[in-house]
């Protein structure tokens, strides 16, 4: 018995039969980048996706570090009050601060500010701002704004101190105030 | 027509071959190297969020504070100083990895700073729990917080300690370390304070002289310093020393400035110039802190001075 034979291919002219294995070629080798380029895709698909979470889970772990740090704030050696007093910052500190640049990269905010009891319900154009001059008749304590695009505040109350002088006495006077430290989101939303 | 028939189909196979082998190649390349970079992720994404846990161990007016670690793996952690970058407070870095198959630990994650802390500890921490605790530091009016970590595969044992470290350490309840008498077994690293006899001590703690003998380095101390002294990495804990100098010089500047707001509420604090004096003493080394506490003592004696509800600072916990 004779071996079977590809009839179709035996009787193909010469020329015929190479443009034909061309084409196989250039179907294997287009499929091959069709399947290259559909993994390629997938690939990008999928780190996106991871990518955008690690941008979120940053955020988070930035945001976290914020809130921890604000909570702590009152207490650090830069801000806590004169008397044994726990959260509560000390006024006649935190006026010096305002004009001190070397705390902007310091602690963990983009910004850090303080608002007074008495500016409390006011716009952000109505408060005024603190300075040498004004203390203590003023609102807003701006330790140092780094005015960055995307960012997100959190805030926490504390008792507010400073030396007052009455009467012969100088004595501690206490109000409330609010700590206020930004976080820059490096992404957008 | 057999010739060609049969260079026909062993080249689409090659071709397939070939082809079929790069792209497993590719993907499986793609694919480890996709997981060391999500490992990497994990490990900067933890070093991040340890970062967060020290904050709630601030003392504030506490004498100290302590807490514990417990990962799921054995993890170490490694920890550089560098007192000369991010003037004028410098830096501190932190990275983490853990055990991925059998012994073998991953490629650590990328250093994240740390700023506002001052972490005493080896410069490299292995262990599935980390213990660590706070104590804070006063050079008249208080400084910082010193953070002093170590792991459950050290065990401490303190011999002849003094009153203050032993009461401080069993006040914060801290884990693996031990205050044995000379008769008692304990193993390992030991601490002995001024002479202990017979023992082939690790640590030797000098109080009379203020400083702790350790790998043939005297690291010199003041107050609460020798809790850095003894658990830190020498490194570790002369950089931090000049990082403390170079807060207090920037506390010390907001006292100054302070000094002229309280001024205008009929206080007259004497401590300025000799406070002004002391932001330009430059520390090389702990030994120079010895000298730098007799200084601060003056400072603080001027300050007690002060009339009630003038004192420019005021210092709880300091020299109990």
């Amino acid at each position: 018995m004779k071996p079977r034979k590809n009839k179709s291919k035996e009787k193909l002219p010469k020329s015929e039969f190479l443009k034909k294995a061309q084409l196989e070629i250039q179907e294997m080798a287009f499929m091959l980048l069709a399947v290259f380029l559909f993994f390629v895709l997938v690939g990008m698909f999928v780190l996106t996706i991871v990518y955008s979470n690690l941008n979120q889970d940053a955020a988070r772990i930035a945001e976290e570090r914020t809130l921890s740090a604000v909570v702590s704030l009152a207490d650090s050696p830069e801000l806590s009050c004169i008397a044994a007093k726990s959260n509560c910052i000390d006024g006649d500190k935190l006026i010096t601060m305002i004009r001190k640049e070397s705390y902007q990269d310091f602690w963990p905010f983009s910004s850090l500010k303080v608002i007074k009891s008495s500016g409390f319900g006011k716009n952000e154009e109505e408060l005024i701002k603190c300075n040498f001059a004004n203390y203590p008749d003023c609102d807003l304590f701006v330790v140092y704004d780094k005015n960055v695009e995307n960012e997100r505040a959190i805030g926490s109350y504390v008792a507010f101190c400073r030396k007052e002088y009455e009467n012969g006495y100088t004595f501690d006077k206490c109000e409330l105030a609010k700590i206020i430290g930004g976080t820059e989101l490096k992404t957008k939303g | 027509m057999t010739k060609k028939k049969a260079i026909a189909m062993p080249f689409n196979w090659i071709f397939a071959i070939i082809a079929g082998g790069f792209i497993l190649f590719f993907a499986v390349f793609s694919a480890g190297k996709f997981i060391r970079t999500s490992e990497q992720v994990i490990y900067t994404e933890t070093a991040a969020s340890l970062v967060s846990l020290f904050d709630p161990l601030e003392t504030g007016l506490a004498s100290g504070k302590s807490s514990e670690i417990i990962f799921k793996k054995k993890s170490k952690i490694f920890l550089d100083c560098d007192e000369n970058s991010n003037k004028p407070f410098g830096k501190q870095t932190i990275r983490f990895t853990e055990q991925t198959f059998g012994d073998e630990y991953g490629e650590t994650g990328q250093p994240i700073t740390i700023k506002d802390k001052y972490v005493f500890s080896d410069n490299v921490i292995e262990g599935k729990e980390m213990y660590y605790f706070t104590k804070p530091f006063f050079a008249g009016f208080k400084v910082n917080d010193l953070l002093i970590i170590y792991s459950n595969q050290n065990n401490y044992c303190v011999y002849n300690a003094n009153e203050d470290f032993q009461g401080d350490i069993e006040g914060l309840n801290l884990k693996n370390i031990h205050f044995p008498n000379k008769t008692d077994i304990c193993n390992g690293v030991e601490i002995c304070f001024g002479g202990v006899g017979g023992r082939k001590c690790d640590i030797k703690v000098f109080e009379d002289q203020n400083y702790v003998l350790k790998n043939g380095r005297k690291l010199y101390y003041v107050n609460d310093l020798i809790y850095g002294a003894v658990f830190s990495s020498s490194e570790i804990y002369e950089c931090n020393v000049k990082r403390i100098k170079s807060r207090f010089n920037e506390l010390a500047q907001i006292y100054l400035d302070k000094i002229e707001i309280i001024e205008r509420k009929n206080c007259e604090p004497k401590l300025g110039p000799k406070l002004a004096v002391l932001i330009g003493e430059n520390i090389r080394n702990s030994n120079d802190l010895l000298l730098f506490n007799e200084k601060i003592k003056e400072i603080n004696e001027i300050n007690q001075r002060a009339k009630d509800g003038c004192k420019v600072y005021y210092n709880i916990n300091w020299e109990r």
